[in-house]
């Protein structure tokens, strides 16, 4: 095993799937300019029904088990949208750009949602089965097959993400709207549309995290929580809004949390990161990829 | 100014009445129970403070701990006086957010609430690996001094109830117009040559002693804290305390502890759907009562027809 | 006269309770403070599910009966959020609300001690899960420990682990920063070096992480001969063995304090295999009792999740408490205080008393057997049972 390469596989296969989740909720920012705390119930969500759909699927259709994880993920996904929609009608459709009424909203649905998965599916553990099984050894580090796929995955979708923002239609929408929203409705954007795809859009990625993590982790009522965390370090690292800063923000905390747990250990990591994030506000508030704002 | 002078009457009564209240009834539940309220409407009042200027302070409960954990360190470990400890948490709270705020307060909006928010999970990381007090078991037996004890809880709602009262001055004083005006156009308090800077290290500073000494208070009443007690969520339920009372005035922070608190010990013996019905009630409140409480009574004495003294309590926006 | 007074105010504060607090004179309301929410959530559920299946057979056998009267028994059962400010709260409803003289469970250092800090002045008798030495001992006379804790089980594990792997010379640990953590990192430390097992390393991560690839490769390149994840919940030790697998590490793994073997075997998969575990009794297989394994089976179709050695502990308590009480033919809580250290009763694990003085200063500490297992073939199987000399001496002294 060699130690360095390890180590930097360990930080590319964490940072993929905390990009996923944290491109999201710097989306939603970006539109709404609220921090929705409920974010990682999303995450949750997809998880679970993974959990639930796959088992089923399985037995159903008798599928292999890449078509059966493929079905399963656009149902998980959509399962998170609709989610996404009821939490958005019921809440925040009211308090676009309002940062602490939004903020309280986010907390009801975190209390309500975590209640409800707990009474649905009970506290134990759920595990589904590997994607793919067996380990592969890339330069003398090892990571297993359904890791690196997974890793491909997240990336694609990453990538994908980027053209829609850059290249498309919506995505001129988006990004205007994040701009100056006042602006952008001069223009003839209609926002509170905008609003609601750059929503979906979130939830749909951390949906999409969470469906990805399902068979790598134990699926619990509250796995989001520890994501919403990671999360909020690696937007703040990377700027408000700023989906490059999303990116990279992810891979540097993945690093950090990779080089410091073996450097020191895993409760120091935590505290660095911390630490890391009110050192990088105090010299540069805006994040690295973050514009200035006013 | 008749107006204030007519709630400053009427909350020295109130606060005389808590205090009364303190004295007589016996029942311990009944006691904790309006010590529960009291400290709940500090924390949600210190909160909604440096709402004023515009910023959600979720080191609210970063400050409250610090208190707190001066006070049992004061008590327990080096024994000594319970006046001493209060004040040294007053001011330990008061000078570490001096540093804080002196740092952070140059960033605004969203930054600020993240910043606060990291602030916290540090402070709150670092209880739990100093073995000195208690690591992640925390600190116990801090205690009133026996001779006291008796008295405790109606000496803890009179301090509280000055404080808020004293919370509601600074806001009504020509120094609370200021940090109004910073949170409507900060860009106006520079041009008449006011550091904002300062202006908002003050605000943070004030609301960070009151909640020190807060923190004392509520120490020496539960007799134990432990780390876990000061993590961000509390601040975030505070945050609740606030919204659902209603912020536009200080009266709303207080019926919004009073009203989320006994909810959420009526909500206990519900059993296992607690969480459920308190999100649940959180999120309809946010949806019939955007404007909390407070925007509900106004509504009301509107329609009812006394609608002039009611409606000026939202006058100072 | 006050007292109603106040009474009153509490009422027509929070509607409803007046029917709550209105005590009927033959029920004996018995309390539980234990997480029901948030990452330790399935701990609080099956404690109390526990409780209320002791209570609902004692009433069907008849209730408890002393002072010539009959008592039926009722669970009240809050959630201390596994903090200590939940924790008095939960304490302040228990004992000044509802009036509870007993409480027949506890669970998570910060919260007991909340309580404890209450219930001792009070005169309240607690039993607990918490198993740091500060919770224990002469200044706390109404405390009462209802599981077998590391410091009962280290050194027969460990013994035992290292009788079976004679070249294992070094160990590296790992333990959640939390009370549980740090209270057992200690004693563990020392258990290993009394059998000359040299500790490489003891690190800490925070609970609730979720990718534990940086952890496993820490702990692998340190190339220990056992890795001994200690009070690492199962979870987390499952998903770090899977880890440590993919890294091609081998040695002799130890969850010390592991207490689910289910969700253990559930998450690690096959990764698991030879692991040892010092409180994860298998409520399940042959050598659990008749009524752990009907407990079990209950607990699994009731929460889906099977009990494990802390969630049983409140069936327990429920249990020595009903023969203490009919013992001393009271239910004045200091007096069933006295009474617990001298009784025999029938635990889920068989017959079981209260002692060990010589090592907490105080007879509260249950005595049932430690039970050492092993994963086999994705199985938990029994390898070794010591039943403590102290409980084997009452046994038989209780025969005569």
């Amino acid at each position: 095993m060699d130690l360095t390469v390890q180590l930097i596989v360990n930080t590319l296969q964490i940072g993929a799937v905390y990009v996923l989740f944290s491109l999201g909720l710097t989306l939603i920012f970006g539109v709404m300019k609220i921090v929705n705390f409920a974010h990682g119930e999303f995450f949750t969500a997809a998880a679970l029904a993974m959990s639930v759909v796959v088992p089923w699927f399985a037995k159903a259709l008798g599928l292999s088990a890449i078509p059966v994880f493929a079905l399963s993920f656009c149902v998980s996904v959509l399962v998170v949208l609709a989610l996404g929609l009821v939490v958005y009608k019921f809440g925040f459709e009211r308090y676009l750009r309002d940062l602490i009424g939004s903020f309280i909203v986010s907390i009801g649905f975190v209390l309500l949602l975590e209640g409800l998965y707990l009474e649905i599916f009970g506290g134990a553990p759920r595990i589904i089965p590997p994607l793919i099984p067996g380990v592969a050894n890339i330069l003398g580090a090892a990571i297993t097959w359904q890791r690196l796929l997974i890793c491909f995955l997240a990336l694609a979708i990453t990538f994908g993400l980027y053209f829609l923002v850059a290249r498309t239609k919506l995505g001129l929408a988006l990004r205007a709207v994040a701009e100056d929203q006042e602006a952008a409705m001069l223009q003839g954007i209609k926002y509170r549309r905008v609003a609601l795809y750059g929503f979906l859009i979130g939830c749909g990625l951390a949906g999409a995290a969470g469906a990805f993590m399902a068979p790598l982790a134990a699926i619990t009522t509250f796995m989001g929580a520890d994501f919403l965390i990671k999360a909020f370090i690696i937007i703040i690292i990377g700027g408000l809004g700023s989906i490059p800063g999303a990116i990279l923000g992810g891979f540097i905390i993945a690093a950090i949390e990779s080089f410091g747990s073996y450097y020191f250990d895993s409760s120091t990591a935590t505290i660095a990161l911390f630490v890391l994030v009110i050192v990088g506000l105090l010299v540069r508030p805006q994040g690295i990829m973050g514009h200035a704002e006013r | 100014m008749p107006r204030d002078r007519r709630i400053y009457i009427a909350s020295a009564l109130l606060l005389c009445v808590g205090v009364a209240a303190a004295l007589i009834v016996r029942d311990d539940y009944t006691v904790k129970l309006m010590l529960w309220i009291a400290t709940s409407a500090l924390l949600a009042a210190c909160l909604r403070f440096v709402l004023l200027i515009g910023e959600l302070n979720i080191a609210t409960a970063a400050f409250y701990g610090i208190g707190a954990y001066t006070a049992g360190v004061i008590t327990t470990i080096f024994n000594g006086p319970l006046v001493l400890a209060m004040l040294a948490a007053a001011v330990v709270a008061g000078l570490v957010a001096a540093v804080f705020g002196f740092i952070t307060l140059r960033v605004k909006g969203p930054y600020f609430l993240l910043i606060s928010f990291a602030f916290t999970e540090v402070v709150r990381l670092k209880y739990t690996q100093s073995n000195i007090i208690g690591g992640n078991s925390g600190m116990i037996g801090i205690f009133p001094p026996v001779a006291i004890e008796p008295y405790y809880p109606a000496i803890m709602i009179a301090i509280i109830g000055l404080v808020l009262i004293g919370l509601y001055a600074i806001e009504r004083s020509p120094l609370g117009m200021l940090f109004k005006a910073i949170k409507s156009n900060d860009q106006i308090v520079l041009s008449v040559g006011i550091s904002v800077l300062v202006v908002k290290v003050i605000c943070v500073v004030i609301a960070s002693a009151a909640l020190g000494l807060g923190g004392a208070l509520y120490a020496h009443s539960n007799n134990v804290i432990s780390p876990g007690d000061f993590g961000f969520l509390l601040s975030v339920f505070v945050l609740a305390y606030v919204k659902i009372g209603g912020e536009e005035h200080m009266v709303g922070a207080l019926l919004g502890a009073a009203f989320l608190t006994l909810l959420g010990q009526y909500l206990m013996g519900v059993g296992a759907h607690e969480r459920i019905f308190f999100g649940g009630a959180i999120i309809i409140a946010m949806l019939v009562m955007p404007q909390g409480l407070t925007g509900l009574a106004l509504q009301l004495g509107r329609r009812l027809g006394w609608a002039t003294p009611a409606a000026s309590l939202g006058q100072h926006k | 006269m006050i007292k109603t007074a106040g009474k009153l105010v509490a009422i027509s504060a929070i509607a409803g309770l007046a029917m709550m607090s209105a005590a009927q004179a033959e029920v004996l309301k018995l309390g539980l403070s234990g997480p029901k929410s948030g990452a330790a959530a399935a701990w609080g559920i099956g404690f109390e599910w526990a409780a209320k299946q002791a209570a609902e057979k004692i009433n069907k056998e008849g209730g408890i009966k002393a002072n010539g009267k009959t008592y039926t028994l009722e669970i009240v059962s809050y959630d201390n959020q596994y903090n200590a400010t939940e924790g008095a709260k939960v304490a302040q409803t228990l004992l000044n609300r509802d009036e509870v003289k007993f409480v027949v469970g506890s669970i998570g250092t910060a919260p007991v001690k909340a309580l404890q800090s209450l219930s001792e002045r009070k005169g309240v008798l607690i039993f607990t899960t918490a198993w740091g030495p500060s919770a224990k001992g002469p200044n706390f006379p109404l405390t009462f420990t209802q599981i077998n804790t590391p410091a009962e089980v280290l050194d027969q594990l460990y013994g035992y682990v290292v009788k079976q792997n004679p070249n294992a010379k070094t160990v590296a640990m790992l333990n959640p920063n939390d009370a549980t953590g740090q209270d057992t990192e200690k004693v563990a430390q020392e258990s290993w070096k009394k059998l000359n097992v040299k500790v490489l390393a003891s690190d800490w991560y925070e609970r609730g992480t979720t990718e534990f690839q940086p952890i496993a490769t820490k702990l692998a390149t340190i190339k220990p001969d056992i890795i001994d994840l200690s009070t690492t919940p199962p979870n987390d030790a499952g998903a770090i063995l899977k880890e440590l697998k993919v890294l091609g590490w081998k040695g002799v793994q130890v969850v010390s304090a592991g207490t689910s073997s289910s969700s253990l075997i559930k998450v690690a998969g096959d990764a698991v295999e030879g692991t040892y575990m010092g409180l994860a009794a298998d409520f399940d297989g042959p050598a659990a009792t008749p009524i752990q394994r009907e407990l079990n089976k209950g607990a699994n179709a009731a929460n889906g999740d099977p009990l494990n050695v802390i969630t049983i502990g409140s069936w327990d308590a429920v249990m020595a408490l009903k023969a203490a009480i009919e013992k001393c033919n009271c239910t004045d809580p200091k007096k069933v205080a006295e009474a617990l250290p001298t009784i025999v009763f029938e635990s889920s694990y068989g017959p079981a008393a209260f002692g060990a003085k010589d090592v907490y200063g105080t007879p509260q500490q249950l005595l049932v057997p430690t039970i050492v297992t092993q994963i086999k073939g994705g199985k938990v199987v029994e390898v070794q049972r010591v039943v403590p000399p102290e409980l084997d001496a009452r046994l038989k002294a209780a025969k005569k």
